[in-house]
């Protein structure tokens, strides 16, 4: 058993300044959340609150028609108990209407195309607020590429992006997140029954263990196995990691000038601070 | 001797050398206020830290115009800064700055810039390969940056230097939050008692604060002596001036009590270091 567990005043501390901070150097003084209430968005909205203050903080809650009902309401449980300003748009019409004149069944696709129908209103919102939008993805997800790309994974910033989802519950205790949005199951909501865990085919207390060791203490996958951790589930927690390389660097541009981006144009995110 | 020196644990604005400009005198001022000799601020305090390519656009001769106003306010208190230095070899460096009664008295270029990880600063700089000191009015000093500090290599030759004032100038990101305090400010710490202990000198750490491109730096600056003690601590992640009270006696007690320079035989570790370089084992 890894010890994950943080010291969660210093961590809170330190990612407040960061929004703090790097909201301020992306030239915002607003933020804005997509809000599923779950554990994730829930964690980054109390962060955001305490860095920006609840008036500049607004929430987004997006459910479609397969959404559970109570995932609209921990929504709004977030955002009434954090006094914060709140939109619920309901995205099954306009995802309904692509989904029929497409012919769409598949649930992957349609998972795929509610999450970037949401990053959709999440960003033209962020236009009307003129806020910086925040991810809300953390370190596990991330690093299987449990995302969806450019769905999820798009954002300004990614307050959480570098905590384990274990880490993430143990923050939202110390937050004094609502008990009941700590106490239930990880999901995408993408549909009905779907879970994180069930996906992925381990818990999040192996899969964050098995990351730790592989990411964080450099242990080669044998070693790793050789701790006792199933091998099948290592070798395929390694294997979605790099398969899923992609969502997590800039796309390969084709290389002809003297000075290119994404090559060697390197200036840095924050040049305009 | 006893005196003031104060710790400018500041959140340079990246890439702005004006604004940067500006803060330093206000801290430089603060500092004048609060009746230091000395004023310290970060590693690349002029220019914020992870400039990548802007390091050309930002880059300074030591004997640019740009560092006059410092120059006219170092007529009251030395300071200590960090900048790009535009080299006349033409190369670029991460390059600390004395400066003391109306004149640049030092300039050093860090020997260390580490180039692995998240760290990639001799991409766009070149490596000092001179250890330098400095004779001021309340002792013998050397500035050295950051990654400089681990090396006991280099701290080993201020202490044979017989130097009494050591300055690490840092721009260290925070990594690691299990513990009580950050693990890196753990490391610094940990780093630094050693030092004091077997060198005898006082240590003036100043690490900056803020957040460039998700890396954020912890600030927790300090003034250690020769006896262990810290005279003076800054906070975590906060801008600040914080200023203590050194007493140069403290070296003599430490080294009294603990003479372990006396001891050493400079010939005698040139000519083992000799044997070792090219030798069997190189």
């Amino acid at each position: 058993m890894i010890d994950l567990n943080l010291n969660y005043e210093l961590t809170k501390k330190f990612i407040v300044k960061f929004i703090e901070e790097e909201v301020k150097s992306n030239n915002f003084k607003h933020a804005v959340i997509g809000i599923s209430g779950g554990i994730d968005s829930a964690v980054v909205t109390y962060l955001a609150v305490e860095a920006l203050g609840s008036e500049n903080v607004l929430g987004l809650l997006l459910p479609y028609r397969l959404s559970s009902k109570e995932s609209l309401q921990d929504g709004l449980l977030v955002t009434e108990s954090l006094g914060i300003k709140s939109e619920t748009i309901d995205i099954t019409h306009i995802a309904d209407e692509y989904f029929k004149i497409a012919h769409i069944e598949d649930k992957i696709r349609i998972g795929n195309f509610l999450s970037r129908l949401r990053m959709n209103i999440i960003f033209d919102k962020s236009r009307e607020f003129d806020a910086i939008v925040l991810g809300t993805s953390n370190k596990s997800e991330i690093m299987l590429g449990y995302t969806t790309w450019y769905g999820d994974m798009a954002a300004g910033i990614f307050p959480i992006g570098d905590l384990y989802k274990t880490q993430v519950f143990g923050l939202a205790r110390y937050l004094s997140v609502p008990e009941k949005i700590i106490n239930k199951k990880p999901s995408a909501d993408l549909w009905p029954g779907q879970t994180d865990e069930g996906e992925i085919g381990a818990l999040y207390s192996e899969i964050d263990e098995i990351l730790y060791l592989y990411l964080d203490e450099r242990f080669p996958k044998g070693e790793i196995i050789k701790l006792g951790f199933d091998k099948v589930k290592v070798e395929s927690l390694l294997k979605r990691m790099f398969s899923t390389q992609f969502k997590r660097t800039f796309p390969p541009v084709c290389k002809i000038s003297q000075r290119t981006f994404g090559h060697d144009f390197l200036y840095p995110h924050d040049i305009f601070k | 001797m006893r005196f003031k020196i104060s710790l400018a644990q500041i959140n340079p604005i990246l890439g702005d050398i004006e604004k940067n400009l500006v803060k330093h005198i206000e801290f430089t001022e603060k500092a004048i206020v609060e009746g230091s000799e000395v004023v310290v601020f970060p590693e690349l305090s002029l220019t914020g830290y992870t400039l990548r390519d802007l390091t050309y656009e930002v880059a300074l001769k030591a004997d640019s115009d740009f560092f006059k106003p410092l120059k006219e306010i170092s007529k009251n208190i030395d300071i200590i800064l960090g900048f790009v230095e535009k080299g006349e070899d033409k190369i670029t460096y991460n390059s600390s700055m004395y400066l003391s009664n109306g004149e640049i008295k030092l300039v050093y270029r860090k020997m260390f810039p580490p180039t692995h990880g998240l760290f990639e600063e001799m991409r766009f700089f070149g490596k000092g390969n001179s250890y330098k000191s400095l004779v001021t009015d309340y002792g013998k000093v050397a500035v050295i940056i950051c990654r400089d500090f681990f090396h006991p290599t280099l701290l080993s030759l201020a202490y044979l230097d017989n130097v009494d004032f050591v300055f690490a100038i840092s721009n260290m990101p925070l990594r690691g939050t299990k513990g009580e305090r950050p693990h890196i400010q753990d490391t610094v710490e940990n780093t630094s008692n050693v030092y004091t202990n077997l060198f005898g000198f006082f240590i003036i750490y100043v690490n900056r604060v803020g957040f460039e491109d998700g890396l954020g730096f912890f600030g927790g600056s300090f003034i250690q002596g020769p006896t262990g003690k810290y005279i003076a601590k800054a906070e975590l992640f906060n801008e600040s001036l914080v200023t203590g009270e050194v007493n140069t006696e403290d070296i003599y007690r430490k080294r009294v009590s603990f003479p372990l320079l006396r001891e050493e035989e400079k010939e005698v570790l040139l000519r083992n270091l000799e044997k070792l370089i090219g030798g069997d084992n190189d």
